[in-house]
């Protein structure tokens, strides 16, 4: 244990709450538990930033979060990809509030303090006011210390420490592999603009339910078709706890298909903050204990005929996003789950099913379809994470 | 012309009852076949086939969403949400044949989960005149928080 000032605040200590088939409330509910999975999950490991097909060009951006830190994620003049804390060196204002752009310069508002696309500040109104020693090479915006892409899809790591990218997403990698091959050129990009969702619960209970075969002929019995619920019920398919990541794994009814239709394929969880299924990218945002946003981009794959793609987010629209069919139903459950967790009566939660019955295969462990094999190796990543030492934030670049 | 403001202001206060009143199926019966129900992600000044929308229905997608409200399945409106909509500014544009473009703002107030919402929105129809009636052939609905993450929505707005 590493003995920082938020473990004091623990109502119970992070060891005592996932045990056999079964995790305890505070994992949910308790607010320092949270303030650790800031520091120990999000502040450490890989965290998704962006698709690379939304800052195709030098100077594009995107500003979204690691954590808690507002992070713009961009190109340089170079087409290089960097990931820069959004917060003046000065006195700290974020420095871009856009969603989306192209810039070649960053400019504080306040003083004027201004940063060129690769972070670095490049401007000081009256340099003159400052000592001999104030060094304008040590006050570049701060670099995220890691980031790498995999597949197209951008990651952000605040660790110099740690494992690289392909390490971290380990066995995951051949399913997103698998995700961009659905495109028959090999490659895909997003529609503009996302979808958005906020719930009054925790961001755990999205990154379940994203793998969460069980869950579907019930919630959405008003939404799913028969056909597709027959993958659900036939028991082939495997669900698979894989490098700490969650996959629903439904290939034997065949590969991810063109249009996107809830039969063949694949779901992925990749922890914290990434779920790739059908035709969507989701952004999972925790904001505190009890409230996260979702934000979505919809995928359109290259050389296929354009009606395929328009279709493709004629059905994400339809069943995805606040209104969505499936999803609005998603969106309320996680409300009631927090709603029940915050009663103290009940301690633990459920998630033995399938425990007597899963296997190793392929070095992975395998349960079936509707068992909860994957939210057991996401929980046990999550210990592992939050009882680890956690390396410090880099401090600013060098 | 006073008389076809009167006309329009009548239609949009009916259309606001039916759907405050959860009558979906009398709701869907204004548009006509072809039309479109938008509610758009975002400024909403974008073409809807290269741009993502929180809402984009045809008639038949529509009629889906409506009678998936009413399979006793759709948990995230059991109970339903109640509604209040304040139909305001409304201007109308006649293209004559029988054919008017309408711009208005609308005040929504959704109340679930033991939570009031607040939900205003320019609202833009294109109404053709049925007899005594006017039906729907195209319906965007620009909330002022398109742009904004949104808690669930799988009322009708």
């Amino acid at each position: 244990m590493t003995g920082d000032d938020t473990e004091t605040d623990l109502t119970r200590p992070i060891e005592q709450l996932i045990r056999r088939g079964a995790i305890h409330r505070d994992v949910y509910c308790d607010p320092a538990v949270f303030d650790r999975e800031m520091t120990h999950i999000f502040d450490r490991t890989w965290v998704f930033l962006a698709h690379e097909s939304e800052i195709p060009s030098p100077g594009d951006y995107k500003t979204t979060t690691i954590g808690r830190h507002p992070v713009i994620v961009n190109r340089n003049d170079e087409g290089e990809i960097g990931a820069f804390i959004n917060r003046c060196r000065h006195r700290g204002p974020t420095v871009c509030r856009n969603e989306l752009g192209n810039a070649k310069f960053f400019r504080c508002p306040y003083h004027a303090w201004t940063y060129n696309n690769a972070g670095e500040l490049v401007g000081v109104p009256m340099p003159q006011g400052y000592g001999a020693d104030f060094d304008k090479s040590r006050l570049g915006l701060v670099h995220v210390a890691r980031v790498a892409s995999y597949a197209g899809f951008i990651f952000g790591s605040m660790s110099a420490h740690g494992p690289t990218l392909e390490d971290h997403l380990g066995g995951v990698r051949k399913f997103l592999d698998a995700y961009v091959a659905t495109s028959p050129t090999g490659e895909i990009g997003v529609y503009k603009g996302y979808q958005k969702c906020v719930y009054s619960g925790n961001w755990k209970f999205q990154l379940e339910n994203g793998v969460d075969p069980y869950h579907v002929g019930a919630l959405h019995a008003s939404a799913v078709t028969p056909e597709a619920l027959a993958i659900y019920r036939q028991g082939k398919g495997a669900v698979i706890a894989m490098d700490g990541h969650g996959v629903t794994d439904h290939t034997d009814w065949g590969p991810m298909p063109v249009d996107a239709s809830l039969s063949g394929g694949f779901n992925l969880v990749i922890f914290p903050n990434l779920i790739v299924l059908r035709s969507q990218i989701r952004t999972v945002r925790p904001i505190a204990v009890d409230r996260t946003e979702i934000i979505t981009s919809v995928v359109k794959l290259k050389g296929v005929d354009e009606a395929v793609n328009l279709q493709r987010m004629r059905d994400q629209e339809f069943e995805f996003g606040a209104a969505g069919t499936f999803f609005a139903d998603d969106l309320d459950i996680f409300e009631r789950t927090q709603q029940g967790l915050n009663s103290s009566a009940v301690d633990w939660l459920e998630f033995s099913r399938g425990l007597d019955r899963e296997e190793m295969r392929n070095g992975y462990m395998h349960g079936f379809m509707s068992d909860e094999t994957q939210h057991r190796g996401m929980y046990a990543n999550w210990m592992a994470m939050m009882t680890a030492a956690t390396p410090g934030i880099a401090e600013a670049a060098e | 012309m006073a008389d076809l403001r009167h006309d329009i202001e009548t239609a949009l206060y009916r259309e606001a009852h039916l759907l405050d009143s959860g009558e979906f199926n009398a709701w869907y019966e204004l548009f006509l076949p072809e039309a479109i129900y938008w509610v758009p992600a975002g400024s909403g000044d974008y073409d809807p086939n290269e741009h993502v929308s929180i809402i984009h229905d045809d008639m038949t997608m529509l009629k889906k969403r409506i009678d998936r409200l009413y399979s006793g399945h759709a948990y995230a409106q059991i109970p339903a949400s109640r509604t209040h909509r304040a139909i305001t500014n409304v201007e109308v544009e006649d293209e004559g044949d029988g054919v008017v473009n309408v711009r208005c703002v609308m005040m929504l107030v959704e109340l679930a989960r033991h939570r009031q919402t607040l939900y205003p929105a320019r609202v833009t129809y294109r109404l053709h005149r049925a007899g005594d009636n006017w039906r729907i052939g195209y319906k965007k609905v620009s909330l002022l928080m398109s742009d904004e993450p949104l808690p669930a929505a799988a009322f009708l707005f």
